[in-house]
């Protein structure tokens, strides 16, 4: 007999709204289905009504966790667009900025995904660990979740030679947790049980899905835009892509672990590298006409922003593209199997973040039937 | 006169110690002390350890509420049958002497017995609150109670024969105090009902019935306000009710001792080492993550029923 397992919208295991309906036999699962749109909030249309720094500070309030790598993803597409460059400082501090997040949003990840498997132990540990690195970033930008770091042209934070012993402390002891948690996720019997092969992604379904990001490279897809199309000051600095095989839970685990000693390192050499110079140039108020793509890898993958401008204070369009959106395919694929016990940690180890992802779904309140529309259908709901 | 002294003797066993009362508030107590202790460990500070008795009477005094889509008798009436069951083991435990409040001819059985009558509450909860959580929560139950009893009972058997076949906690209790702790002679049982109370009191890494993270809280999803209370403090009573039942099996009961001229009450003794086992039972949930289903299976039928029978023959052939 099958019946079918609501998780969410509110769910104990889920951090934000969102429906999955789980048709289960036993404990299988023999299909899912979800359903988005608990949080949509037009974030792409409200672009078109604000002028380009203001559309910054928008975009930085996408995500709670990565709002810096949303920020500079969408400072960098919008100076491609005003055809001025960050000085070279600035492009170091946002490689700082950029890297202290990812820190931050593994170990957070590290965390949830030990609330999920009942290690509750692990989890307070993780996250006692991760403040220090906010402590870093309030220090820096006075700020621990949004940072208002950047601005169109440059950043607005500065390193100074008295942060150095307290960024340098901070590395060291994130380095000696880094290595420990490494070792109790390879190491203890409980977390292995719970993760070693389960929610497999092989690397050709990684490939055909497109993921990103420490999903993919948990597959063995070794691809990482800090690498492959660098932004900030990554062209200058060694970016050593972590992979590793199997592509199940502990992969992930492993992949985001070992890229927060990555992270730490990256961090040593921008603070060491870090050029003299200003902070900032001078944009333009009214941004020349045209259209700019610009990718960033943020903490959870890939992460893409497209602006238009028409020559105006506002952008004409601008699309977002978080890659969490890019790995929901790869949820369904990692549950096919799998039982129950599985949910919870089989989609957190794609470290969803589903407020950054949202989109319209349009669904029938009496039969919770979900609905496509046609590119015909839309443009006729337009000129309605 | 004799029969009135009787009667009210029984009923203040029964009400207050080591009754409900008693068990009440030493329950409450274990649930404060284990969160006190996990939060330590986890590098908290951690609530109070009258944290439970305000949570208990905040849902007292919330409505009470039966879904419409239960089996509203059978779901009324689960969390009583649950309390009456507990209460009645505390009573045939030796918490303040050697001889328990009330025995039975065969002790040992009943309460073995009685201490699945909560389990059964709960399944009975969860089948008839008619959620999909519920049916979840009561399927895995189900298979972990088959699970942990198999150990439960051998490692029960292996201290009755140890004890010349007695199946009365009297009797054994007596027997450790001529021939000391049965811990220390049959070492492979007492691992093995210490590895069958994290299982029993469904605490991490056995919290696969209520898994929070899958199945939100299993088979009493549905439950709040006092319904939800008189649950809570089963579970915790039950706590007490494992813990001293090793004890009886295991640590030498409820002894009196005299140290340096002071007379101290067997009742000490009990909760010294009931609080023992329980901060044992904190340490484990607080170092490991939840297994799945099968693997807690496996592992009580596969390595912990294993060293038990091998206890159990070990005393039956020498």
């Amino acid at each position: 007999m099958s019946f079918v397992v609501p998780v969410g919208p509110q769910h104990p295991a889920l951090e934000e709204p969102e429906h999955f309906r789980f048709t289960v036999e036993g404990e299988e699962i023999v299909d899912v289905d979800f359903r988005l749109g608990y949080m949509h909030r037009g974030i792409e249309k409200a672009f078109e009504e604000k002028s380009f720094p203001r559309a910054l500070y928008l975009a930085e309030r996408i995500c709670g966790i990565c709002s810096g790598i949303h920020s500079i993803a969408c400072v960098e597409a919008v100076e491609e667009l005003a055809g001025v460059e960050a000085p070279r400082r600035a492009r170091f501090l946002r490689t700082v900025l950029a890297e202290l997040e990812r820190v931050h949003s593994h170990l957070l990840w590290a965390g949830i995904a030990a609330h999920e498997i009942g290690f509750m132990t692990l989890f307070h540990l993780t996250w006692r660990d991760r403040e220090h690195v906010l402590d870093v970033l309030e220090m820096l930008t006075g700020n621990r979740v949004n940072y208002a770091a950047n601005k169109i042209g440059g950043v607005r934070f500065d390193v100074e030679p008295k942060h150095l012993g307290k960024i340098s402390n901070v590395l060291d002891d994130l380095e000696e947790d880094a290595l420990r948690y490494m070792d109790v996720f390879t190491s203890d019997r409980t977390i292995t049980a719970r993760c070693e092969g389960e929610g497999v992604l092989s690397k050709g379904e990684a490939l055909r899905l497109a993921t990103v990001g420490p999903t993919a490279r948990a597959s063995g897809v070794d691809e990482d835009m800090r690498r492959d199309d660098p932004f900030a000051a990554y062209g200058e600095i060694d970016v050593d892509v972590k992979t590793a095989e199997g592509g199940d839970v502990l992969a992930n685990a492993e992949v985001r672990l070992s890229e927060i000693l990555e992270s730490i390192n990256i961090l040593r050499n921008a603070v060491e590298q870090l050029p003299e110079g200003p902070l900032s140039v001078d944009a333009p108020k009214k941004i020349p006409e045209g259209q700019a793509t610009n990718r960033v890898e943020a903490p959870r993958g890939e992460l893409l922003y497209h602006f238009k401008s028409d020559g105006g204070e506002k952008p004409s369009r601008g699309k977002v593209r978080t890659p969490t959106m890019a790995n929901i395919p790869a949820i369904i694929e990692k549950l096919k199997g799998e039982t129950i016990a599985e949910i919870p940690i089989v989609v957190a180890s794609i470290d969803p973040c589903f407020c950054c992802t949202e989109r319209v779904q349009i669904v029938d309140k009496n039969t919770g039937k979900t609905q496509t529309l046609t590119k015909k259908e839309l443009r006729e709901m337009r000129e309605e | 006169m004799v029969l009135w002294a009787e009667v009210l003797t029984s009923i203040v066993k029964f009400l207050i110690f080591p009754g409900i009362v008693f068990s009440f508030v030493v329950g409450l107590f274990f649930e404060g002390i284990d969160r006190k202790i996990s939060a330590h460990m986890q590098h908290r500070i951690g609530p109070p350890i009258w944290q439970p008795f305000l949570d208990v009477g905040k849902l007292f005094t919330k409505e009470d509420i039966t879904p419409s889509n239960a089996e509203g008798w059978l779901f009324n009436f689960a969390p009583y049958l649950g309390f009456g069951a507990i209460i009645t083991v505390m009573l045939m435990l030796p918490v303040y002497a050697a001889q328990p409040a009330f025995s039975a001819a065969a002790d040992l059985i009943v309460i073995i017995y009685l201490l699945n009558i909560p389990a059964l509450a709960i399944m009975l909860a969860g089948v008839s609150s008619s959620s999909s959580f519920g049916t979840v929560g009561t399927e895995r139950y189900v298979v972990q109670l088959f699970a942990f009893e198999l150990p439960f009972i051998i490692a029960s058997l292996t201290v009755a024969a140890q004890a010349n076949w007695t199946l009365s906690l009297e009797g054994i209790v007596a027997y450790q105090q001529a021939n000391g702790w049965l811990l220390w002679e049959l070492p492979l049982a007492a691992a093995a009902i210490l590895l069958v109370a994290p299982g029993k009191l469904l605490k991490t890494p056995f919290d696969i019935p209520e898994a929070e993270t899958e199945i939100v809280y299993g088979p009493l999803t549905e439950y709040s306000g006092p319904k939800l209370a008189v649950f809570n403090v089963m579970e915790n009573i039950k706590i007490l009710a494992v813990a001293g039942f090793i004890t009886a099996l295991f640590l030498g009961g409820p002894t009196a001792h005299v140290i340096a001229g002071v007379q101290i009450p067997a009742i000490v003794d009990f909760l010294i080492k009931t609080i023992a086992i329980l901060i044992l039972i904190t340490l484990i949930r607080t170092v490991t993550a939840r297994l799945r289903i099968h693997q807690a299976l496996k592992f009580y039928w596969g390595f912990v029923a294993i060293i038990a029978l091998i206890n159990l023959v070990y005393v039956m052939v020498i």
